[in-house]
């Protein structure tokens, strides 16, 4: 077993030494892909394992449950779609002469170093370990963001608010684990003090008014590195500038592993302080969150900024879910990762494609998506009415059973504010997107005009079997949640510790 | 050696020069000074460890005092002031309020601390005041970042904050475990690393190193 675990860790670190020596550009994103396809193939046992029990390796300084298995299950699903669609993404780049050979093996090497940090996030047992993980996100996040391949002044500014701030932000979660080790030596001494598996058992007998201080730190801190308002500032900045791929990255699991670093210490805080104090801070940024996000997004002009919006609306919700609690609201919060992190990186692949075709960014200036590329606006508008959280998709059911555990509560206020706000993403989302997907195509020759028709190889054929199964999924999972998915989740609600 | 240390209060005096040192930060005006300035209280930092650790004997700290003592102390500085040559920036740092007014409000954040710190509901291991001290160097450094028009000078501000948190850290732990203080410090280090990759690319992608040029992306 200790075999597996470890080689979970060491396959992407391999595969991102192996992509930065290849000096063909054609090949090195086949191998990338090899690479992810076979961290998938080493993971699946341990993940099936965390599912029913607890893995764990090293002494105990990596260790598994469902929660775990389930959020590195999305990690490695998301860098197999990710690496996939960057083969014809680069491809493309690279033919455009925005890149060069260097910038390619770079890009792949960082890509991979990138889902080995997020990888530990999910393995670490001790919350310190935790923190070095979602720290040395940021670090290679920001990399890929302003240096990955062509230097662009923009994608430099964006990496720099995006370092300073989550570095920022980050350093104030690191003082909230030093209180939550203050404490909990004071209750059992150094030896694995802040270890979660030791921390689940003995939680309530932990100082309650150091625990709140402990949990508003690591809520600011991790908070502002899963996009929650009002320390969102640096997110659609971020994903705007990023390549495609590593937006969807960002989008649709970085800010999942910050906030499941929140989870782990709502678990730890709740049971000394008592469910209502955590619950009610992260009902409010999670409202803030839906209602700055539903405001930029009604006027928004830039289709990759609405998509960065739109995550924050997401993680509100997910911060919605969690802070309203109960097993009801934690399930909506847990499937609304899952379907946010299908939905989301299906759009922002489309919109690099869209990108890629117009040669702009500008809402204004794309039109008749639908019928000049029937497949890639089949796709989009798919996405699109799943973002908005239109029935039947996915997004609507995970919505509502997070409206429905608010209801359940009595929660009133939350509810009638969050269904206005969602009222207003409805309309903003789909009054963006339906301009780019259904205006005349005619409209926007002047921008086609430089381009040129790409490779219709191999690369292109694997970006849209990526982007036709995470539509699939989409679709499916609005009509029905599998038995697989809904007993993972359901673990999961119990290791989150919710009665 | 011991009671040598208790009789003269070291460990108050260490840490009041920490604070001192950032409040320095204020008064500067070249930049050279900001990175001398963070290699004093580093070391200030390294040494106040290195006095707990012969009060306490304790292995794991001895540790940590060389550890900090190599990074902050030797490692960053010597980084910081290549990218300083490299850069041959104009030595004003610019800041958007004047020097007077900033350590005036630096003094008043001091005083803050100091009376909502009063009644903690922290007992600190070694000393009353070094909780107090770490929390007003956060606030101090946070408050340099927000001022000052350098990318650089955001870097160290950052850079002062870490040591900061490491005091406060230390004032209620005692450290972390080796592993992962050795894990922090060599995620600090990368961080600066790359912040001073990007301080570069600003200055070539804006032909200059202010913050101010930064703001095309919003909305």
């Amino acid at each position: 077993m200790r075999v597996y675990v470890l080689s979970i860790l060491i396959i992407p670190l391999v595969t991102a030494v192996v992509c930065y020596n290849i000096t063909k550009p054609r090949i090195v994103g086949y191998v990338s892909l090899g690479g992810t396809v076979a961290l998938a193939v080493a993971a699946f046992p341990t993940i099936a394992a965390s599912l029913s029990g607890t893995v764990s390796a090293l002494d105990d300084t990596f260790s598994m449950d469902a929660l775990s298995g389930y959020i590195m299950a999305l990690v490695i699903f998301l860098s197999i779609a990710s690496a996939a669609y960057s083969i014809s993404y680069l491809e493309h780049e690279y033919d455009a002469g925005l890149t060069n050979v260097r910038g390619v093996r770079t890009y792949y090497g960082l890509l991979h170093l990138f889902i080995f940090t997020m990888l530990l996030v999910t393995m670490a047992n001790n919350l310190a370990i935790m923190w070095i993980g979602i720290e040395a996100t940021t670090i290679v996040s920001a990399l890929l963001i302003g240096l990955g391949f062509h230097k662009r002044p923009l994608a430099v500014e964006a990496a720099w608010k995006y370092i300073i701030l989550c570095t920022v932000g980050i350093t104030f979660a690191l003082l909230g684990t030093f209180i939550a080790y203050y404490a909990s030596t004071a209750v059992i001494g150094t030896e694995g003090a802040l270890n979660w598996t030791t921390l689940r058992g003995m939680a309530y007998r932990m100082n309650p008014e150091t625990m709140k201080l402990a949990f508003i730190f690591v809520l600011v801190g991790y908070g502002t590195k899963a996009g929650l308002a009002p320390v969102h500032n640096w997110l659609p900045d971020a994903h705007s500038q990023a390549p495609s791929p590593i937006s969807a990255l960002l989008s649709g699991i970085l800010l999942n592993t910050a906030f499941y670093g929140i989870m782990r210490f709502v678990s730890i805080v709740e049971p000394s302080t008592g469910s209502d104090f955590t619950g009610h801070l992260l009902i409010f940024f999670g409202l803030v969150s839906v209602g700055i996000s539903a405001i930029f997004i009604l006027v928004q002009e830039n289709y990759k900024r609405l998509l960065a919006y739109s995550s924050i609306e997401h993680m509100g919700i997910i911060s919605l879910g969690i802070g309203i609690g109960g097993p009801v609201g934690i399930y909506g919060a847990l499937l609304h990762i899952l379907n946010h992190a299908l939905s989301k990186p299906l759009m922002f692949f489309a919109s690099g494609k869209i990108q890629s075709r117009f040669g702009t960014t500008n809402i204004a200036n794309v039109n008749g998506v639908l019928s000049s590329m029937p497949l890639l606006g089949t796709l989009t508008f798919i996405g699109a009415l799943s973002l908005s959280g239109t029935p039947p998709f996915n997004i609507f059911v995970s919505e509502f059973t997070v409206l429905k555990a608010g209801v359940d509560r009595g929660l009133w206020p939350v509810v009638v504010l969050f269904l206005i706000f969602v009222v207003i993403v409805f309309y903003g989302m789909l009054s963006g997107f339906g301009k780019m997907l259904f205006g005349r195509p005619g409209d926007g020759t002047a921008a086609q005009a430089g381009h040129r028709p790409g490779r219709e190889g191999a690369g292109e054929w694997l970006a849209n079997t990526v982007m036709i199964f995470m539509a699939v999924a989409v679709i499916a999972l609005g009509f029905k949640v599998p038995a697989i998915i809904d007993e993972t989740i359901r673990t999961c609600v119990q290791v989150l510790g919710a009665k | 050696m011991k009671s040598w240390i208790e009789a003269f209060s070291i460990i108050d005096f260490i840490s009041v020069g920490i604070l001192l040192t950032a409040v320095t930060l204020n008064a500067f005006k070249s930049i050279e000074s900001y990175v001398k300035a963070y290699t004093i209280n580093s070391w200030l930092l390294a040494g106040l460890i290195a006095v707990v650790a012969v009060l306490v004997g304790e292995t794991h700290l001895y540790i940590a005092a060389l550890l900090t003592l190599a990074t902050k102390g030797i490692i960053i500085p010597l980084f910081l002031r290549r990218i300083v040559r490299r850069m041959r920036v104009t030595r004003e740092i610019q800041p958007y309020i004047s020097n007077s007014l900033s350590l005036a409000i630096s003094g008043i954040l001091v005083a803050v601390v100091y009376a909502s710190l009063k009644e903690g509901i922290f007992i600190t291991g070694f000393s009353k005041n070094v909780l107090q001290i770490s929390i007003a160097v956060i606030l101090i450094s946070l408050f340099v970042m927000i001022t000052r028009k350098k990318a650089l000078t955001q870097a160290i501000g950052l850079l002062f904050m870490e040591n900061g948190l490491f005091l406060a850290g230390f004032s209620l732990t005692f450290g972390m475990p080796t592993m992962i203080e050795l894990g922090v410090l060599f995620d600090m280090l990368m961080g600066v690393i790359i912040l001073g990759i990007f301080v570069i690319q600003i200055k070539r992608a804006f032909a200059s190193a202010d913050l101010d040029k930064l703001t095309v992306l919003k909305g």
